[in-house]
């Protein structure tokens, strides 16, 4: 008994170790695959930020990105020549996670009362009027030209430069985002979501404000989606509205659910996969496209529920350390 | 001190759902509202409930009009209810069924007025108590869906007085349930009956409804019909004709069943006319 407990201890410890190793050692790949790395986390925070509206509330939200529009051009606008404002990156950051806030809680009230379709087709459109704002603001943005020549990023002095000091940035980011909503969800915030998403009407018999409780969770998600976009903003030293399609708010809600809706990790894992995947096809070339649509559609049949069963989340794997770790090791 | 509808009606288009209705309910009493199907029973409470706007009319609880109030207001004052058909949150657990109920308690003071901000120690106390006086310990980790159709009314009762309210609405809290259960839940509903608490009770199941009220309303086409004491709304013969028919059809009842009834007036024919 207290051998198999040492050894699960000794193998818990080397598959964390390994996780650690391999998350650190990332950087040591050629450039190519750092890009990728830090595509994936990218889209993993986003995932997890849209969550919260889509898992947790059940609100379908297909206008995502541009809440991460609109915290990619506040970077473009405080820390370039266009306006000749350059603010530091990590005031920027807060900025950014303010304004994608106040964007979802402006998109956010005019859509409570809907729900299913109608909220999807609304979210949806308002994803399309912001890229076609910034597309056409032309004083503004230098429309389809975008913003150039953006500040290289600076944090308490060091400079950000290479896709490698990014992934850090990003793999802390993605750290403090997921424990984050992780804590929320266990939070009493996180089930008076879970129940709004079951029974609205009967959230509300129980002296909830539902109103309020779908502005937070826009609130939150936007936040998210903005301190991203900065982030993103600052590692290209670019921006332009083509990077905003509505494509791009599809491939985020695809990740949920391939991943399992309301799953961080399951996010993860569809994360990995579905930016991995169109790489891996480049030798397909013009059947890149067609097998990608094809491996979606078998990851749905075969696992309706996401790639990850909804019983494996976050709090199972903490349960599952923890139980192992405080278990008696009487050897 | 009381929940009170004054000169309270209901139109749904032309449909005249409640007509000029005034009724008062005090605390430390469990009232009953019985009449035929579509008499306005569950109407009322919709309104109360603030499911359903008045048409005209004023609702109050004590000071405050309700009748103004959102339906998350009004269940904040403390006027909490249950449903005609179940309204659970299935796939959260019986624990977290009732953990939301303190959701508005348990926020910082800036999305909160008033009180003090609720601990999640002093949370779980309160549900676990609560499942604990309503049998429901041992599954408090289960999904509320997964429970027996009994355990959930159960369930759905708890959720209803978990947070203390002083006005319970209860829909139909027999509806589906068996003879014992229905006995069962006549007991407990008897046994939550407080000085500081009004229970509303709409119920077809006139076993029930004779046995644990104290008052008894009956309604008929949105309208008070009468009002008074199990046994006075037993003898009375506007109540017999709402339910069975005029004098003449109720005779001919009478001599049909004759020699047959065994616990004489009104229960005896419950079981003819129950929807």
């Amino acid at each position: 008994m207290g051998k198999s407990v040492f050894l699960r201890r000794t193998g818990l410890i080397v598959t964390l170790l390994v996780c650690v190793a391999l998350l650190v050692k990332v950087p040591a790949l050629p450039p190519y695959y750092v890009r990728v790395a830090d595509s994936i986390l990218i889209y993993i925070i986003l995932a997890v930020g849209l969550n919260i509206v889509v898992g947790y509330a059940g609100l379908l939200d297909l206008g995502f990105i541009a809440f991460y529009a609109v915290g990619a051009y506040t970077y473009a606008f405080l820390a370039s020549g266009q306006f000749d404002i350059h603010l530091p990156f990590l005031i920027i950051l807060l900025i950014g996670a303010g304004t994608g806030a106040l964007a979802g809680i402006l998109l956010g009230f005019p859509v409570l009362k809907l729900r299913g379709d109608y909220l999807a087709i609304v979210t949806l459109s308002f994803g399309e009027i912001i890229r076609i704002l910034i597309n056409n603001a032309d004083d503004l943005t230098n429309g389809p030209q975008g913003i150039a020549a953006l500040d290289r990023a600076r944090i308490f002095g060091l400079p950000l430069i290479s896709p490698t000091n990014f992934y850090f940035l990003l793999l802390i980011l993605t750290i403090v985002v997921c424990g984050a909503v992780y804590f929320m969800e266990r939070s009493i915030l996180g089930k008076a979501w879970r129940a709004l998403r079951e029974d609205q009407d009967a959230t509300r018999g129980l002296g909830i404000n539902t109103t309020g409780l779908k502005l937070a969770a826009f609130a939150i998600s936007a936040a998210i989606g903005g301190a991203t976009g900065v982030i993103f903003s600052a590692f290209q030293r670019f921006v332009s509205p083509e990077s905003f399609t509505f494509q791009e708010s599809l491939l985020v809600v695809l990740i949920i659910i391939i991943g399992g809706v309301g799953n961080i990790v399951g996010i993860a894992a569809g994360a990995i996969l579905l930016i991995i995947l169109p790489e891996v096809l480049h030798f397909a070339a013009q059947y890149r496209l067609l097998i990608y649509g094809l491996v979606l559609v078998v990851v749905i049949v075969l696992r309706p529920n996401g790639l990850i069963p909804p019983a494996f989340n976050l709090g199972h794997v903490i349960r599952k350390i923890q139980a192992l770790w405080l278990s008696p090791s009487n050897t | 001190m009381a929940l009170t509808l004054e000169h309270v009606s209901k139109r749904f288009g032309s449909l005249v759902a409640i007509k000029d209705l005034s009724l008062t309910f005090e605390r430390g009493a469990i009232y009953s509202i019985i009449g035929p199907n579509g008499a306005g029973k569950s109407t009322v409470v919709n309104m109360v409930a603030g499911s359903y706007t008045v048409t005209s009319g004023v609702i109050r609880l004590d000071a405050h009009v309700v009748s103004s109030l959102a339906k998350h207001q009004i269940a904040r004052l403390g006027i909490s209810r249950t449903y005609q058909n179940l309204r659970l949150f299935d796939g959260m657990s019986v624990l977290e069924n009732l953990e939301v109920c303190f959701f508005t308690d348990s926020l910082p003071g800036l999305f909160r007025r008033g009180g003090h901000r609720m601990t999640k120690v002093e949370r779980l106390k309160r549900c676990h108590a609560c499942l604990h006086d309503f049998n429901l310990a041992d599954v408090a980790e289960n999904l509320a869906g997964d429970l027996p159709y009994g355990r959930q009314k159960v369930l759905e009762l708890a959720r209803a007085f978990v947070t203390d309210a002083p006005v319970v609405l209860l829909d139909e809290p027999a509806a589906g349930l068996n003879h014992t259960e229905t006995k069962e839940m006549a007991r407990r509903i008897a046994s939550l009956k407080r000085s500081d608490r009004a229970i509303i009770l709409v119920e077809h199941d006139m076993d029930l409804v004779m046995s644990i009220s104290d008052r008894v309303d009956v309604l008929n086409h949105g309208e008070l019909l009468y009002s008074g004491s199990p046994d006075a709304v037993r003898r009375n013969e506007k109540v017999q004709e709402a339910y069975l028919g005029t004098a003449a059809e109720l005779d001919i009842v009478r001599k049909l069943t004759e020699g047959r009834r065994t616990s004489g007036g009104i229960r005896a024919h419950a079981g003819v006319v129950r929807h």
